[in-house]
């Protein structure tokens, strides 16, 4: 039987060393979904690889399955599955929904009630349906979890004066610096992320805005937006010798800052005090950079804990939004039961039905003169007594608790106890 | 006329010391409050009045204390003996602590002044009272006392910043969570210290060019071998140390940490400075 499967890892069970290893860069994002769709024929899958997580929501066949999916992120990135087991997450069936429900209700986040992760679980079901990856359960797995989180953000005041990562470094540059007119921003970088950051550090005004990408027509855009200028990304160094803060957000695999490059630019900055927002999975700045003197690093690790210590005013806002994702994993596990034991209910109606019709022509047989309106009224009382004696097993099986025992086990039981399996017309 | 200190101005001393003791409670209790967020998200720190309120009464009731002194002794210009200089440098503290709190105000400048405030205080109670003592009244002496009280002013300030900058360097390097109470940045405190080193160095030249020319017109009180007296030697270190900390943008690896442990440096040695002038024979007098 097709069980929910999800398998991850966030930032409580892997450090940000770990999940950069794993992380699948949006532009590799589909070659992912389609390698695991050659390797798991048939199989659904939606992909949630994010700054904060990576997470494999798919439907599998069985245990041994499941210990291949694991395998799957490190094989597609050539790394040793053996290093990542301590970190992965395995959750089934109704905990799947339970936990992308929470995710989007962004109360799994560090920093609770930012909203980009419903983007980001958007994105991320969005991708798999184009790549036709979601089937029959991700599909209304994923729009009922994209309710939740809108539900959660619009009624509850979870989101209401939360920080954001932007607003946090922000916060440290204005404990860092004094003045933003005389300071020079620099943006390695033109994504969404390091344009919410930039939106934030826009405000500040600072003296010049450069913006440094690999793809210059971006890089303009971006600039333009923000009233900046586009720079090369030939003359990184140069850049960051003149920079006093720098944003980093590119898709690069391997850091692009350097401790021998950074400590040439120090000198040739004069030891003036840098700070670097490195919001990158895998990291752009290599972290003993941040041991020099006058370099204040920070990754998107150390800006979320950071969140995270302030949030504890809001727990009242908390516990509403968890009230909601109860209630929506409840309608989504009744839902998902329905599906799963509807064809059941429906063959045993079927059986029960036939059995009661062919008593039923035995007897009216016996009596051909019978009127019409008894032999309807006999017919009205046998389907009524047939309905009556399969309304409390099926109601039973309606209300099962999947934490008692799975779906699958009742089914069996099912099958079993009323011959099911023997198919319609045989008698029980 | 030099006498020992009436009961008076040393009860408003005393009632200065409490003042200022409150508020320094008050400022280090609102590190611990629960800071509630109002609409505009912007900390509210209960109590903030009080602690500001203490440090205003406390600046009024040192500047009493000396009003009272001086009608007591008939003599209008300060600086007369060490009780009054003592007051003024404690007046002079918390005022500029009163000066930044209005103009732009940096939480936590008062948990490294007001201790410095106190301790003035106390001392000035305790020795000002049964060690009165007169200073003379040339110009050359007066001018090289005012410029260099000023100048320990000054450096109490840098140091003040300087210990701020460490700190506030050290939690940031750490990556812990911003405090409620708004620390000023950085840049700031370097600034601050350089500022306040760069004036407080030159009152400090000046101070030690007009005690060397009372020294070379036989005025000092330091006698024959005034140049090997502990306070001579203390001062040149300190103009050394200061001068160091003004070297800082030239050799840029000075600055930041280098700069604001530099500064603390110098106002222990002042102190000790201070300390020699109290206590040491051949001290002022």
């Amino acid at each position: 039987m097709d069980r929910l499967l999800l398998l991850g890892m966030n930032h409580a069970t892997a450090p940000l060393a770990v999940r950069e290893r794993l992380a699948v860069a949006e532009a590799r994002q589909a070659h992912a979904i389609s390698q695991f769709q050659q390797r798991f024929p048939e199989s659904e899958i939606v992909l949630l690889s994010t700054c904060n997580r990576i997470e494999i929501y798919t439907v599998a066949k069985g245990q041994a399955e499941t210990e291949e999916i694991a395998k799957f992120l490190p094989d597609f990135h050539g790394l040793a599955a053996g290093d990542f087991d301590s970190h992965w997450y395995r959750k089934t069936e109704k905990e799947v929904a339970q936990h992308l429900f929470t995710v989007t209700a962004s109360l799994d986040s560090i920093v609770l009630g930012e909203t980009q992760i419903i983007g980001q679980v958007r994105d991320a079901y969005e991708l798999a349906r184009t790549s036709g990856s979601a089937g029959p359960l991700l599909h209304p797995l994923f729009q009922k979890a994209l309710a939740v989180g809108r539900q959660v953000m619009t009624q509850t005041a979870l989101g209401a004066g939360r920080l954001s990562i932007a607003s946090t470094a922000v916060d440290y540059a204005k404990s860092i610096f004094d003045r933003f007119g005389d300071k020079t921003v620099l943006c390695i970088g033109a994504g969404k992320m390091a344009r919410l950051v930039i939106s934030h550090f826009h405000n500040l005004r600072p003296g010049r805005l450069l913006i440094c990408n690999r793809d210059q027509t971006k890089a303009e855009a971006l600039a333009a937006e923000f009233n900046g200028k586009a720079v090369s990304f030939m003359e990184l160094t140069s850049h960051l010798a003149h920079a006093d803060i720098v944003i980093t957000s590119t898709g690069a695999t391997q850091p692009i800052i350097t401790r021998t490059m950074f400590e040439s630019v120090l000198k040739l900055r004069r030891y003036r005090p840098i700070f670097i927002v490195d919001i990158a999975v895998p990291r752009d700045v290599e972290n003993s950079v941040g041991q020099l003197e006058h370099v204040y690093l920070y990754n998107i690790d150390d800006l979320q804990q950071v969140v995270s210590a302030t949030q504890s005013q809001r727990s009242g806002e908390i516990e509403s939004a968890r009230a909601l994702v109860r209630a929506a994993v409840e309608e989504f596990a009744a839902w998902h039961r329905n599906r799963q034991m509807g064809p059941a209910i429906e063959q045993l109606y079927a059986r029960y039905h036939g059995l009661a019709q062919e008593e039923l022509a035995r007897i009216t047989n016996r009596y051909p003169d019978m009127p019409t309106e008894q032999r309807q009224q006999l017919e009205e009382m046998v389907r009524r007594i047939v309905n009556k004696l399969l309304h409390d097993p099926i109601q039973t099986l309606k209300n099962a608790d999947a934490q008692h025992a799975p779906i699958s086990q009742y089914l069996h039981a099912m099958n079993k106890l009323f011959h099911l399996d023997e198919g319609d017309g045989k008698s029980a | 006329m030099i006498g020992m200190t009436s009961v008076g101005p040393l009860i408003l001393v005393l009632l200065a010391c409490v003042a200022f003791a409150i508020a320094l409670g008050v400022s280090l209790l609102s590190l611990r409050a629960d800071a509630t967020n109002n609409s505009n998200g912007r900390a509210i720190i209960p109590h903030r009045l009080l602690g500001k309120t203490c440090v205003y009464w406390g600046t009024l009731l040192i500047l009493g204390a000396l009003i009272w002194q001086c009608v007591a002794q008939g003599r209008w210009t300060p600086l007369e003996d060490n009780f009054q200089c003592l007051l003024c440098l404690g007046l002079l503290l918390a005022g500029f602590v009163l000066y930044i709190q209005y103009k732009r105000p940096i939480g936590g400048l008062d948990w490294f002044l007001l201790p410095i405030v106190i301790v003035l205080l106390i001392s000035a109670g305790l020795f000002g009272r049964f060690v009165p003592r007169a200073y003379s009244n040339s110009a050359w002496d007066w001018t090289h006392r005012t410029s260099s009280y000023l100048g320990a002013v000054a450096f109490a300030v840098a140091s003040a910043a300087g210990a701020m900058y460490l700190i506030a360097n050290r939690r940031l390097r750490a990556k812990v969570a911003l405090p409620n109470v708004h620390v000023a940045s950085l840049e700031r405190l370097e600034r601050m210290t350089l500022e306040a080193v760069t004036l407080g160095f030159a009152l400090l030249t000046i101070g030690l060019i007009t005690g060397l020319v009372k020294a070379l017109h036989g005025q000092s009180t330091l006698g024959k071998y005034w140049i090997t007296s502990p306070k001579v030697i203390l001062s040149a270190a300190v103009w050394i140390v200061y001068a160091l900390v003004l070297h800082s943008p030239i050799n840029p690896r000075f600055r930041g940490r280098w700069v604001a442990m530099l500064s603390i440096l110098g106002f222990v040695l002042m102190l000790g400075t201070l300390i020699a002038v109290q206590f040491m024979p051949g001290g002022n007098r």
